[in-house]
């Protein structure tokens, strides 16, 4: 199984050590804070939004867990990366919002962005090998939200962090709490859930 | 539990979708502005609320909210259990006020004894009940209640009321 690992290396972009920033933004420099927000908030936005399948809910939720992480940035020992800290926050932030809306799902969907269209493995997905030829990506857009609101949270998050975000299977471990053989058989269960119910939407 | 047998490749194929959900066009580039000016206000503001404040502060704490946060009904059983405490301490209080180490009569007897030591011609007339060792005088007798009997000091004079000899004039 190759393990996708495309979480950024927090000292390559922008020449700025993260350590540095962080030490600042500790210091109350609201500057360097404003720069680890730019650095994660496309991110934290993304998995938030991925769980929730809701902008708005997104937008509020990331926003806080930025705030949440500024106010606690004190308790932040540097046990783990600023990123695993932050995305922690932001996880439980999320679950226990979910937990409070359980059952009270409200859809609110990005649009999809112009090289969908273009991906061949979504072009291949359409093809008229699908049982549904006349589906177009719109509508395999609600289906497959659907279907990962139905996976309850922890199987969710797993999904969403490794198959969509591609974080591996240690960071996810480090992350959600749990050790990796959790972790794995979380994504193998949710997997086989999500083929379940989008079994129409598959190639057989 | 490998991928192949289960044949996960399309599944992964279509989660891949997600990946082109994208946020309205330039909603990062106001996105860390909006979190600064809300840290900003929320430190001009006096900063977290007491109840954030006890959340990161202790665990148990904000494991508690979570928890009347995902279940309300536990809300409702912390809330009745504390009302029953607090009444039950109440019972508990009047009890041990009315409940003293002594027998009613006996208690009674003593009040008496103790009216008319302490002023004979109002207290005649009022039922009063002194415990024996407290310094005040427990009294129906809105006059005379909770006046102190007896002091380090010796007994006060009372600025309060002075009593004072009054015969009707005879007709």
């Amino acid at each position: 199984m190759s393990e996708p690992t495309t979480v950024p290396d927090p000292n390559a972009s922008s020449g700025q050590l993260e350590g540095d920033l962080v030490r600042r933004a500790r210091r109350g420099e609201l500057a360097a804070y404003d720069e680890l927000v730019k650095r994660y908030q496309e991110r934290i936005y993304a998995t938030i939004y991925h769980m929730t399948s809701n902008h708005e809910d997104a937008n509020d939720l990331a926003q806080e867990s930025f705030i949440k992480a500024y106010s606690a940035l004190k308790s932040f020992k540097g046990g783990s990366s600023f990123y695993t800290w932050l995305y922690r926050i932001a996880i439980n932030k999320t679950i226990n919002f979910l937990k409070q809306r359980r059952n009270k799902h409200h859809i609110s969907l990005n649009d999809l962005d112009f090289n969908a269209e273009h991906d061949p493995d979504l072009v291949s997905l359409i093809s008229e090998k699908t049982p549904h030829r006349d589906v177009n990506l719109s509508e395999l857009q609600q289906k497959l939200n659907e279907a990962l609101l139905k996976l309850s949270e922890p199987h969710r998050m797993v999904v969403v962090l490794h198959d969509v975000q591609g974080v591996s299977h240690e960071e996810i471990a480090e992350m959600v709490g749990c050790n990796i053989g959790t972790v794995r058989s979380r994504l193998f269960y949710a997997r086989q859930q999500l083929q379940g119910y989008l079994a129409d939407y598959l190639k057989a | 539990m490998s991928d192949k047998n289960n044949n996960f490749g399309d599944l992964k194929r279509l989660l891949k979708l997600k990946q082109h959900e994208i946020p309205p066009p330039g909603y990062f580039n106001h996105f860390s502005g909006a979190v600064i000016s809300r840290i900003r206000a929320g430190e001009s503001g006096g900063g977290s609320s007491f109840l954030e404040q006890l959340q990161s502060d202790s665990p148990f704490a904000s494991a508690l909210m979570q928890l009347f946060g995902s279940r309300p009904g536990v809300i409702g059983a912390f809330a009745t259990s504390i009302c029953l405490l607090l009444l039950l301490g109440v019972l508990f209080a009047d009890r041990s006020e009315t409940g003293m180490p002594m027998s009613e009569p006996a208690l009674f007897a003593q009040s008496e004894s103790s009216a008319n030591e302490a002023s004979p011609t109002l207290m005649a007339s009022a039922g009063t009940v002194a415990p024996p060792e407290s310094g005040i005088t427990i009294s129906t007798n809105p006059v005379s209640s909770l006046q102190p009997v007896n002091t380090l000091f010796g007994s006060p004079q009372n600025p309060l009321f002075q009593q004072v000899g009054f015969t009707p004039p005879s007709q």
